[in-house]
């Protein structure tokens, strides 16, 4: 799959086929299933990523990755074996087998399995290396002109760094039943930020957007343009940024990226593992009021080239949309094979892992709230005395106690309903089960965010998207400095 | 993969760099190998075994502009997978824009081979641990841990493995330096209370020398302690008061700092501490050392991601700031000697980093403390990652215990804490005797004065 003009020798792994032959994996299968087992699985994985990167006006950094291994997996009950190795060859691959089963002491299955094709539900992205469309001395060139653009904004730019990646990995999983599924998954990147400086103080600004599409959609359009002019706007508006308030007051979210509010307050306590064990603050309320009414929370995961989407979960369930929350009652959490046949429901296309190499845990994908019916202007004229936040870094929650954070990059201070000045970044603090109870409007302007999203759980990150409307919540604890 | 493969392999990428075009090269070997297991309610509920290695190589060329290179990593050590890598980073290099400041790898300071033979030695590989140890310890770290008290109703399990890093490298200079590392660890997760006044904490031990690891009993009875003292937390009024952060939480207050004295980040001009070369911003008590080369350390190294000799360094010396920490490349642009701070994964330029942080510890116990303090914060949990590395901004979620005349008056959770690093530096009031190692850094109970708390009113 080389296309004419590229130089081979940059991409020396993007092949797709299986690559190591059905026999072996069905030895590896045989020897690895014990009798009674529950669930097993093969999962191959080949990846390349490729990433060029510049600073002081140069695209000095170049630099790219392949990785191969098999992860074996075997289930029973509550308990999972789980090994793996990057040598594809014998006798690495047998005893890599013998490792997964070492959980369990009884006999083998009487009977061996046969390896046959099956195909994922879905095609929801391209199934060919989205670096091959756009060669690196392009890439180099863009981030070039990137550059100058960002200088050409504003005297104050002092220091651009960008950067463009571009990944593409196969998986091969081969189920227990001997059905062999393949998915060949793309992702790119790119990534602008500024620092600015004016009389001696220094303030900095990024944007970046991404997907599971081909380089050319990110690259050869106005996106990258747009992204740069955002990453000098939020940089100078940082510079004029006041302190920001500490202490309770109603927020208005604004639409898109703030949905990482829901991918922490909401989406990580949903999760299976964490309600078959008890340790969320969701844990049995499933049926009960979580939320306001008019709050409809879903994760998608089957959404045309978005981020967070997959044609089948790493398990081989097809992704599909799970309401988890619907007019304000809990209704769905999001569950692997192994805890959804726990807990007696069916699996949801929710079991990722962030490689061959790690174990499958149940994860977000898209998750985002519907929209409403209030007009965006109106929500933030609601406000007396508020904080209008339109941007975020990260955020983290305790999924036990329910508290979580999110930290604002882009805030203003809003008095009498008009947006008044600009904040520094501040952290918000909330209770998960409450403070979807306190949202009192809901915006017509459901957005889903640029594809920048990278969720973190048990040492492991997998690609996600957010999304939401603009949303008022009537009271939440805003972590600035002036008191 | 045996040691004379891994030196071979990384040997041999360096030579076939060179011979297609490469004017200097350096490459890495990597084998890491591991076991651990996962036990929850007295169950085994996973194994895992990990076994995976890689093969990285930097590779400069000579344009009309000056040097440039590229770097790649894989996972294929056969001879057609070594021909494919090398071909691939010399290509990506001659595309790649040339640096006027580029720093090739040879001529680092490099450690003799009595040197290399010297810390073999006094660095065994520890093998003494095997699996059915690791779930020996662990089975009895959550007993502890469950039993401790009826309050603890329910665990998120016990995790026990070990494992071992191997790591070869080799520039175009001739130098080809190995070191192994290996550790273990335990670690238990509990929760105390149930419906919605849940609190989950845990505790852990991670060591080189099994002798030193906590036992599996003080392991699970910390987790438990700690879990049930946080019941019944409750926001408090926002307020400015100091905040005491225990050494658990004081290790991000010195990752902040090691952040902005990097000396790349300096260049960049993304450091609020970009000025503050040899300038005071810590209390005079304050002292600030690395030392690569420590017992209870597991970030020791003979040599960093250059292949530079690694030797202990002053970064705080009564509170004065003596310089960025540097890779060479740093270090030419910023006109001083490299402090030899480089790190190198797989792929990718150096960049920088430390071994082992160890802060001196002062001579009061946290009790008294709080006693001198009064009033005041003592934060046990930190959530987010609200600091703001180019201007010193600092707002975090909190949970701890409030402290009202001299002692610990309730568990507070839903707050925020804020400051500004360069103000909080200058502000710290206390450091605590109680010095304590989390993995590669060592640190005691730090109070810091005038932060601003926002809670409920």
């Amino acid at each position: 799959m080389t296309l004419a003009g590229t130089d081979e020798r940059l991409h020396p792994m993007t092949q797709t086929d299986l690559p190591v032959a059905q026999e072996t994996l069905s030895q590896m299968m045989d020897s690895m299933v014990p009798a009674g087992a529950d669930d097993a699985d093969l999962y191959l994985e080949q990846g390349t990523s490729e990433s060029l990167a510049l600073e002081e006006g140069r695209v000095k950094h170049v630099s790219a990755t392949a990785h191969q291994g098999i992860g074996a997996r075997v289930i029973k009950g509550e308990v999972s074996g789980h090994a793996y190795t990057d040598r594809l060859e014998s006798p690495a691959l047998m005893d890599c087998a013998r490792a997964a089963r070492a959980i369990a002491e009884s006999g083998n299955r009487d009977h061996s399995v046969s390896i046959h094709s099956d195909q994922p539900q879905h095609q929801l992205y391209q199934s060919a290396n989205p670096a091959l469309t756009v060669s690196m001395p392009e890439r180099k060139a863009l981030l070039e002109k990137l550059d100058r653009l960002a200088r050409s904004i504003d005297p104050r730019v002092k220091q651009v760094f960008a950067n463009v990646s571009a990944s593409f990995s196969s998986i091969h999983l081969i189920r227990m039943d001997g059905s062999h599924l393949h998915d060949a998954r793309p992702l790119v990147r790119l990534n602008i930020s500024v620092v600015v400086e004016q009389n001696n103080k220094r303030e900095t600004g990024s944007a970046g957007g991404g997907g599971r599409f081909d380089l050319t959609h990110l690259l050869q359009g106005d996106e990258a343009v747009r992204l740069t002019h955002e990453a000098v706007r939020l940089a100078l508006l940082n510079l004029d940024a006041i302190a920001a308030p500490a202490g309770p007051m109603p927020v208005v979210l604004g639409p898109g990226w703030p949905g990482v509010l829901l991918h922490e307050a909401i989406g990580h306590g949903l999760e299976g593992d964490f309600n078959r064990k008890g340790s969320s603050a969701f844990s049995g309320r499933m049926g009960e009021r979580v939320a306001a009414p008019g709050v409809t929370v879903v994760d998608d995961g089957s959404i045309l080239e978005r981020r967070g989407s997959l044609n089948m979960d790493d398990e081989g369930t097809p992704t599909r949309c799970t309401t988890l929350i619907e007019d304000g009652i809990l209704t769905g959490y999001m569950q692997d094979r192994q805890n959804a046949r726990l807990m007696g429901v069916e699996p949801t296309g929710n079991g990722r892992r962030e490689s061959y190499a790690h174990p499958v845990l149940p994860r977000m994908t898209n998750t985002f709230m519907l929209a409403g019916n209030d007009d965006p202007k109106e929500i933030i004229k609601s406000l007396d005395r508020g904080l209008y936040a339109v941007n975020f870094g990260g955020g983290q929650v305790d999924i036990t106690s329910g508290k979580f954070v999110f930290t604002t990059s882009e805030a203003y201070l809003v008095e009498n309903g008009e947006i008044k000045a600009p904040v520094k970044g501040a952290t918000l603090i909330g209770n998960g089960p409450d403070v979807m109870t306190r949202v009192s409007m809901i915006g017509n302007d459901l957005k889903l965010d640029p594809g920048v999203g990278t969720c973190g759980k048990a040492g492991q990150s997998v690609p996600v998207g957010v999304g939401q409307p603009t949303l008022r919540i009537d009271e939440m604890v805003v972590g600035g400095t002036e008191a | 993969m045996s040691q004379n493969d891994m030196n071979r392999i990384a040997i041999r990428l360096v030579e076939q760099a060179r011979k297609s075009g490469a004017i200097d090269a350096d490459a890495l070997a990597v084998n890491d190998i591991g076991e651990s297991i996962s036990i929850r309610n007295g169950q085994v509920e996973s194994v895992e075994r990990e076994d995976s290695q890689g093969i990285g190589l930097r590779a400069f060329v000579e344009t009309d502009e000056g040097l440039a290179f590229a770097s790649a990593s894989s996972s294929d050590l056969s001879d057609n997978g070594i021909k494919a890598l090398t071909e691939q980073v010399i290509a990506m290099a001659k595309i790649s824009a040339a640096d006027p400041n580029a720093m090739p790898p040879s001529g680092a300071e490099h450690p003799s081979d009595s040197e290399l033979a010297e810390w073999k030695n006094s660095h065994p590989l520890n093998e003494s641990w095997t699996l059915e140890a690791a779930r020996e310890a662990a089975l009895a770290c959550e007993e502890e841990a469950l039993e401790y008290s009826d309050q603890i109703q329910n665990s998120e399990g016990s995790d026990a493995g070990f494992g071992s890093t191997h790591v070869v490298y080799a520039s175009a200079d001739g130098f080809c330096g190995q070191y192994q590392k290996s550790s273990l660890g335990l670690s238990v997760s509990v929760i105390a209370g149930s419906g919605g006044n849940m609190q989950r904490d845990y505790a852990y031990s991670r060591v080189r020398d099994p002798e030193k690891l906590k036992s599996p009993e003080l392991i699970g009875r910390e987790a438990a302690e700690r879990a049930i003292n946080r019941l019944g937390s409750k926001s408090i009024d926002t307020r400015q008061t100091t905040v005491i952060f225990e050494p658990r939480m004081a290790t991000s207050i010195l990752g902040h700092l090691i952040g902005a004295i990097n000396g790349r980040s300096v260049l960049q001009q993304r450091s609020f501490l970009a000025d503050a070369d040899d300038k005071l911003i810590f209390p005079d008590f304050f002292q600030l050392a690395d030392d690569p080369n420590h017992p209870d350390g597991l970030g020791n190294r003979l040599f960093d991601g250059e292949g530079s000799r690694c030797k202990p360094h002053t970064i705080i010396e009564s509170g004065r700031l003596t310089g960025f920490l540097t890779d060479r490349y740093a270090a030419a642009r910023l006109h001083c000697k490299p402090t030899g701070h480089a790190r190198r994964g797989l792929t990718g330029d150096t960049s920088i980093g430390t071994s082992n942080l160890i802060l001196q510890p002062g001579e009061v116990t946290p009790e008294a403390i709080l006693h001198e303090i009064g009033d005041g914060l003592l934060v046990t949990e930190m959530m987010g990652s609200g600091v703001n590395g180019v201007t010193g901004d600092y707002s975090r979620g909190a949970a701890g215990f409030l402290i009202e005349n001299g002692k610990i008056s309730h568990p507070v959770n839903e707050i925020t804490i804020a400051g500004n690093l360069k103000e909080m530096f200058a502000n710290i009031s206390h450091l605590g005797s109680d010095l304590t190692w989390f993995g590669s850094t060592a640190v005691p109970s730090i109070a810091i004065s005038d932060m601003t708390i926002a809670g409920q009113s």
